[in-house]
């Protein structure tokens, strides 16, 4: 499955369990504060892409990143995805 | 029953006694240590598969994330961490070594707080789970010679209060068993005419076991602690009091 379409199937997923109502339209410019998930839910979407993913890439990083937008976020999974491989 | 509960520091004292305590209730335990005592073999080989160790050393801080990751990976998402490991060297501190201020503050509170960081998360994707940390009543009562553990106990109890804070809404409680003196191989040191006073001056005229302490981590995994979350259960034979 693509890697976009995973993210996005996983952030609609653990929207659910943590009682959060996604913003309708989620873009690449889409404001991750602004996507209707808090930030324990997003703990839970780094967490279910690492049981999924096998990688974890904000603690491989050396420094503290946070993405601010959708497509920031899946293009960090992208490139640690690549290293991984 | 097949709950699974990882316990640092499980080879010896109060971490032997709170795996075995365990294993009698019927959880599924990962005792964590860096060597098999004869102790915690004897329960490897009493109770089988419910028992697994794993042979660590948590003042490895970069390996704590590996650790989790594979314990998981292994073994499925925990219900429960109890953060036990600690070492309690004692000594004034204006001629403690500062490589033992830092050893001290990386084993009691740095791998707690990391192990507590990477094993939350499937705690959050089951919506359920149980922090607990190992206090001591040293973190708020003072005695000479423990400045630098009292601090990092003081720090586990800060933590605990904004944690539970932070993962409540997700099902997941954190608390504290802040123990008296009890007679371990840690306290070792306090034998003698100290341990004889301390028990003296005791309400119950005596120390708490780690069977006592060990009671209490069980009560907090239980059903019936789900709305305890965010204290400090102090298990002193009425020490403080």
């Amino acid at each position: 499955m693509e890697l976009e379409q995973r993210i996005r199937q996983t952030l609609a997923q653990v929207a659910i369990i943590a009682n959060c109502q996604l913003t309708d339209n989620i873009t690449d410019d889409t404001v991750l504060l602004q996507s209707g998930l808090d930030s324990l839910g997003f703990a839970m979407l780094v967490a279910q892409l690492e049981e999924d993913l096998g990688i974890d890439p904000f603690s491989q990083m050396q420094i503290a990143v946070y993405p601010s937008t959708f497509g920031e976020f899946v293009s960090i999974y992208r490139q640690a995805l690549v290293q991984a491989s | 029953m097949n709950k699974l509960v990882i316990v640092t520091g499980a080879s010896r004292g109060l971490g032997l006694a709170i795996c075995r305590q365990l294993l009698q209730q019927g959880y599924t335990v990962l005792a964590l240590a860096r060597t098999l005592s004869s102790d915690l073999n004897a329960l490897t080989e009493q109770y089988g598969s419910g028992l697994t160790f794993v042979s660590v050393d948590l003042s490895d801080l970069d390996n704590i994330q590996p650790l989790c990751s594979e314990m998981i990976k292994q073994h499925g998402r925990p219900y429960a961490l109890i953060n036990n490991a600690a070492v309690g060297y004692d000594g004034v501190l204006a001629t403690m070594h500062n490589s033992e201020i830092n050893a001290l503050l990386n084993l009691n509170v740095q791998a707690p707080i990391l192990l507590t960081k990477y094993l939350l998360r499937p705690m959050l994707l089951n919506q359920s789970g149980r922090i607990i940390n190992i206090s001591s009543i040293i973190a708020r009562t003072g005695f000479n010679g423990l400045s630098v553990y009292a601090a990092s106990k003081a720090a586990l109890e800060g933590f605990t209060k904004s944690l539970s804070r932070e993962v409540g809404k997700a099902g997941i409680t954190v608390n504290c068993v802040a123990p008296g003196y009890m007679q371990t191989e840690m306290t070792n040191s306090l034998q003698g005419n100290k341990l004889e006073s301390i028990k003296r001056r005791s309400p119950l005229g005596r120390l708490a076991t780690p069977d006592d302490a060990a009671a209490t981590v069980l009560y907090l995994l239980s059903e019936q602690a789900a709305a305890v979350t965010g204290t400090t259960i102090t298990v002193d034979a009425g020490s403080t009091a």
